[in-house]
């Protein structure tokens, strides 16, 4: 994977707060009103060939939050999540430009090691994708590669406990993961994800397979899991995102003159905001479903 | 991008929109009627003006309802859940109108057959009627264009109500000693507070117009803190 560095003025915020809903230019940087940042990103850019996929995104991710992508498909947030752990490392001619500062630290300097990253900065994706082992190895699985001290059963234990699973799957540890329901999987997922002691964990889309009744436990859960957890989640669900976040960025698509399509942040705010009384008529359009 | 997606929606929402505007032609019809009859001392018309509330009150039920549908179904966000909100209030607003009308109408009766009367408070509660009317019309076009300048000259019409109210205030006290004029004036006071305060839920609905537009609601003049208001042009 290639990256490319330029120097950033990381000083050049502009807060966003016009009058009335209007099409405004994209902002450099959206002003993040609380809490301590954990990922900020600065113009970041991806490219997977000679065109950015998603480009000029600058805003900071809060810690002990649910920050919420939302956005019409090819905007970028599925591009832009996986940046955030540097999963886009594994896709050849990927490429990442500008600044992604996690607790300040350049995620992608030459000295970072990436398994490390995504040791610290989990991962659960739209469909659960339980390995054909026991619930009691998904578990242990991480740990035990990791090396990690202390009894292995209080470690599964703990993870299945923080989860919301132990109490479902207590007495069948032992029985393979694929006989639980859609939901337990996705569950499993995120307890297998927190089972290495991640700081954060990033969700694609993780309800989109799942029934009202296992979405509503998996967003109990990370209400729960965002007292000790960041969350950063991709989300087509608009309720969704109403519901669990604390701050939402929309993203849309943008056509340049040879009509290559690529992903721009429009807008980034507390979620009260931008399902109340967006700042960008685009942002507008899109929550309210006049446009997709 | 054109506004293609979710036009049924749109539609149950611009719907909901009319109705409960339709409900403030409602409310100058039941002032008008109710006007009439504080001034033709006509009971017969304020038994109509009560009896015709129910029509107001219907149109409050249905807007409730079609409120509470959107709400569960449609799940309305942004400018589209300020407009549904602001819809239930205004329409409590209306309702409130409605009844202020049945409380005039029902005080032409407790004054009595033929009972003495003052030109001069009559004239006051007239224009009171007539400037309250202008400011229910002045308040549906208002919200119906989103028109926040149209809104918030609401104020100073309302300034003009709340002059006229203290006036028969005044006159009422002066009125003499004559038991039967100082009872029909002391329902006359009561009947200009009911004028007045459909001025007030007119000033409210302009309130409305501003947070339909803006996303924020401020009240246009605060009761509780009246020396926060700007000075008055009246």
């Amino acid at each position: 994977m290639e990256r490319v560095t330029e120097p950033q003025d990381i000083s050049a915020r502009r807060d966003v707060v016009p009058p009335t809903p209007q099409v405004a230019a994209a902002p450099d940087r959206f002003e993040r009103k609380t809490r301590e940042a954990i990922f900020g990103l600065d113009e970041v850019q991806v490219s997977y060939g000679p065109k950015p996929a998603v480009r000029g995104v600058s805003f900071d991710i809060g810690k002990n939050e649910i920050t919420a992508l939302i956005g019409p498909s090819g905007c970028g947030k599925s591009t832009l999540i996986r940046c955030l752990n540097r999963m886009n490392d594994l896709i050849p001619g990927a490429r990442v430009e500008g600044k992604v500062l996690y607790h300040g630290q350049d995620l992608y300097a030459p000295q970072v090691d990436a398994v490390e990253v995504r040791k610290r900065i989990g991962m659960v994706f739209q469909k659960p994708n339980p390995f054909p082992k026991s619930i009691y190895d998904n578990i242990a699985f991480g740990p035990r590669v990791l090396g990690m001290k202390g009894s292995m059963d209080e470690i599964v234990e703990r993870a299945l406990t923080q989860g919301a699973l132990w109490d479902e799957v207590k007495d069948r540890l032992k029985t393979n993961a694929f006989g639980m329901s859609g939901g337990q999987q996705q569950r499993l997922c995120i307890a297998r994800c927190l089972a290495v002691n991640p700081d954060v964990i990033l969700m694609d889309e993780p309800c989109s397979a799942l029934d009202p009744i296992s979405t509503g436990k998996i967003e109990d859960l990370m209400l729960e899991l965002k007292q000790n957890y960041s969350i950063v989640i991709v989300t087509h669900n608009m309720q969704q995102a109403a519901r669990v976040s604390d701050k939402t960025a929309f993203f849309t698509v943008e056509l340049d003159d040879e009509e290559h399509r690529s992903g721009r942040v429009v807008e980034f705010d507390d979620t009260e905001k931008i399902f109340t009384n967006p700042a960008d008529s685009r942002t507008e359009a899109y929550v309210t479903g006049k446009v997709g | 991008m054109p506004d293609t997606a979710r036009t049924h929606f749109q539609e149950e929402l611009a719907k909901l929109e009319e109705q409960a505007l339709g409900g403030l032609d409602m409310v100058v019809d039941a002032l008008d009627r109710a006007l009439e009859t504080v001034q033709q001392r006509d009971v017969e018309l304020a038994s109509m003006v009560i009896a015709d509330d129910d029509r107001i009150d219907g149109r409050y039920l249905e807007v409730h309802q079609g409120v509470l549908s959107l709400l569960a179904r449609q799940a309305p966000v942004a400018g589209d859940l300020r407009l549904v909100a602001a819809l239930l209030h205004i329409m409590k607003n209306i309702e409130r109108m409605g009844d202020q009308c049945v409380n005039m109408a029902k005080l032409v009766p407790l004054a009595g057959h033929e009972p003495p009367s003052d030109a001069r408070i009559l004239a006051d509660i007239q224009q009171m009627g007539e400037q309250a009317r202008s400011q229910v019309v002045q308040c549906k076009q208002a919200f119906a264009r989103r028109d926040t300048d149209l809104a918030q000259d609401l104020v100073r019409q309302d300034d003009q109500i709340d002059r006229l109210n203290r006036d028969v205030f005044h006159l009422a006290l002066e009125i003499g000693d004559d038991a039967d004029m100082r009872e029909w004036a002391m329902h006359m006071t009561l009947v200009a507070r009911c004028i007045e305060r459909i001025g007030d839920n007119a000033v409210d609905i302009g309130e409305q117009t501003v947070f339909v537009v803006t996303g924020l609601f401020r009240e246009f003049e605060d009761a509780s803190h009246p020396e926060l208001a700007p000075p008055s042009t009246a």
